[in-house]
């Protein structure tokens, strides 16, 4: 078996500033090998926001360790995490989070207009249409996102997390805001991103999308249970 | 070419994204840095203009900077060495002073002695070698004529004293000398004959026959008593040297380019008959600096207050900007953008402001200055040939650039400090 590309060790996370110290992350230990899927699940304060965020490096864990392809990245200083934000994640939220001034391929092309490199404007926009035909909206390139609708929109967020060719796709509630149907159609989209062999990690309410991941782990007051799904 | 990095680029992309997003914010920072940058630009041309006027009107009496003035006292052996060692040299100029009365033939001059016009200065003196004095005592009936200094030239001065020509030509001094000599009046005679237009007789003491003299032009020389110029060899044909090196005419001057080897051979010549030439480098720009200096200052701290006004609006707008981009900057921090270029986004956003401020206030200031020179500048001799200054533009620019980066350090700062977990918990 090939190593993992992810591998989460003991991963603690404690919320201070309270009365009493708060454990949201309990020695949490997951592996994820490239191509897979994985759906982590819980009730609302079970801590999958705070485990995105250290797996995303948004945040630090108090205690474990965290290695990204066999590196250790759990102490890795902002600059350098930024770095690897733009190389190797893809993020996808519950809320879009497209810039309403700017069109559809202005907001892809928003990860890779982020200092973390130069591409000509030519290679640029090749890369932007190809993340569109990857979520088959190549033709609302031009629109600004208030004449799309909740699905195109969340598409185009998943454009933008996929133009850089992540190795790990991390979506938070990605179909929270959406309908069923539609919700159908942005899961398929992020799926299709594992068959080139990137890893994503789901993080959702919904027992349908989650059932359609290679594996779902149970997250439940910190700790992480997991089961290979059938 | 200077190349931008890629986070050079990336903010100014960015940048101009924001600003095209937010067009009535950008106009609102605009509006009051507007009036700052505005300020300091017209204090910058005003100072310029003044200083500009100032400096023209003394360079028109002491000469250029770097000018030597060299004074003899005047005497028939002094100016004989000085017009010896100076005539036909391009690098020196001699100046020689006496008096002429112009006019109608027989009658005293409205300006005895040579004074402005209708100011009395009351009966003119002459002193001898020996300093005892004597009232002069023209005789006749006071009449239509016109006392004046008339300054006899070895060569062009203007190359010294930049004379500012107001009519017809300046003295030629290549063509061959002229029997009636061909006089520049300076504009205080040039008004005075205005006043008296008389027949144009001159008289001279110790001319050989009262002249009939050509007027040819007149000049701004910065002096304040009626003079004429005139060219040396016009004036020598009818006039001796002794009455040229006349002691109330007073000093001599020469005037000298830095380099010439004149001065050494004037000084040491002068030494062996006896007389100290007193030599002095024209300074105006050292001696003017510190009054233009203190001058500047002040008004700069006057448009320095109105541009703070400026940096406030614009820090307030850029702040209130960045509390609404929250969501923005959490997110850009997500996809990769580091710290450093979330400021540098914001940055870029108040100077392209300030900048384009700097641009709209300069090109007002440059086109009010052209309106009010093309409208008032006929009239107005000090608004003659006056244009905007090249520093007032730079220091517009430098105001725009100061006010960017003082109303966008702060909300870049802030820009920066946003946690990524906004989005996560948005």
């Amino acid at each position: 078996m090939t190593s993992p590309i992810i591998e989460l060790q003991g991963i603690t996370k404690v919320l201070k500033g309270q009365k009493e110290p708060r454990t949201i992350l309990d020695g949490v230990d997951l592996r994820v090998h490239a191509g897979e899927s994985l759906a982590i699940v819980g009730r609302s304060g079970s801590g999958k926001s705070t485990l995105l965020s250290v797996l995303g490096l948004f945040d630090r864990a108090d205690q474990g360790s965290y290695a990204l392809a066999g590196r250790d990245i759990s102490r890795l200083p902002e600059g350098k995490a930024a770095k690897l934000r733009s190389s190797h994640y893809g993020f996808v939220f519950q809320r879009f989070f497209l810039l309403k001034h700017l069109t559809a391929a202005q907001n892809v092309a928003m990860a890779l207009v982020n200092g973390q490199g130069w591409l000509p404007r030519r290679e640029r926009r090749a890369r932007v249409m190809q993340a569109l035909e990857q979520v088959e909206i190549a033709h609302l390139a031009k629109n600004r996102p208030s004449r799309m609708s909740g699905g195109e929109q969340q598409r185009v967020a998943i454009a933008r997390a996929l133009v850089r060719e992540p190795q790990i796709l991390l979506a938070d509630e990605p179909t929270g805001a959406l309908d069923t149907e539609t919700g159908t159609l942005v899961i398929d989209a992020l799926l299709a991103a594992t068959t080139r062999g990137c890893s994503l990690i789901l993080v959702t309410h919904d027992l349908a999308h989650a059932g359609r991941m290679g594996r779902i782990a149970h997250l439940d007051k910190g700790v992480l249970t997991e089961r290979v799904n059938a | 070419m200077i190349r931008l990095s890629g986070r050079g680029r990336s903010a100014l992309i960015i940048g101009f994204q924001g600003i095209r997003a937010r067009k009535t914010r950008t106009l609102l920072s605009m509006i009051s840095l507007f009036l700052g940058v505005l300020a300091v630009v017209i204090v910058q041309a005003g100072a310029s203009i003044a200083e500009k006027a100032t400096m023209g009107d003394i360079e028109l009496q002491m000469g250029l900077d770097g000018t030597k003035q060299l004074s003899v006292p005047a005497g028939e052996r002094s100016t004989r060495i000085v017009l010896d060692a100076v005539t036909g040299r391009p690098d020196a100029v001699a100046m020689l002073n006496t008096r002429a009365i112009v006019g109608e033939p027989g009658v005293r001059p409205v300006n005895e002695g040579g004074g402005p016009i209708g100011e009395d200065w009351g009966v003119p003196m002459e002193c001898d070698d020996q300093g005892n004095c004597t009232e002069i005592t023209t005789g006749g009936p006071k009449g239509q004529a016109i006392e004046m200094q008339v300054v006899a030239l070895t060569g062009d001065v203007r190359k010294f004293r930049p004379y500012r020509q107001s009519s017809g030509e300046w003295l030629d001094f290549t063509t061959v000398p002229m029997m009636a000599p061909r006089l520049v009046l300076n504009k205080y005679a040039a008004e005075a004959f205005e006043q008296y237009r008389v027949p144009a007789e001159m008289r001279i003491k110790g001319a050989s026959a009262n002249l009939t003299p050509q007027f040819v032009g007149v000049v701004d020389d910065g002096g304040y008593m009626p003079t004429a110029y005139v060219r040396l060899d016009e004036l020598s044909t009818w006039l001796g040297t002794a009455s040229l090196s006349d002691p109330n005419s007073g000093e001599l001057q020469v005037l000298l380019a830095g380099t010439t080897p004149v001065e050494q051979v004037l000084t040491s010549k002068l030494k062996a008959i006896g007389q100290d030439a007193y030599v002095d480098e024209i300074k105006n720009r050292e001696d003017m600096a510190e009054q233009l200096q203190l001058m500047r200052l002040v008004f700069l701290s006057m448009a320095g207050l109105v541009l703070l006004i400026g940096v406030a609006g614009i820090l307030n707008v850029g702040l209130a900007t960045v509390g609404e981009r929250v969501e923005e900057f959490a997110l850009r921090r997500a996809v990769g953008t580091p710290r450093s270029l979330l400021a540098g986004i914001v940055l870029a956003e108040t100077l392209i402001t300030g900048l384009l401020t700097s641009a709209i206030a300069i090109g007002v200031s440059a086109a009010a200055l052209k309106a009010v020179v093309t409208v008032l500048g006929p009239s107005e001799p000090l608004l003659r040939g006056v244009e905007f200054p090249v520093d007032a533009g730079v220091a517009g620019i430098v105001a725009g650039l100061i006010a960017g980066v003082l109303g966008g350090i702060i909300p870049a700062i802030r820009a920066a400090g946003i946690p990524i977990a906004t989005v996560m918990r948005a």
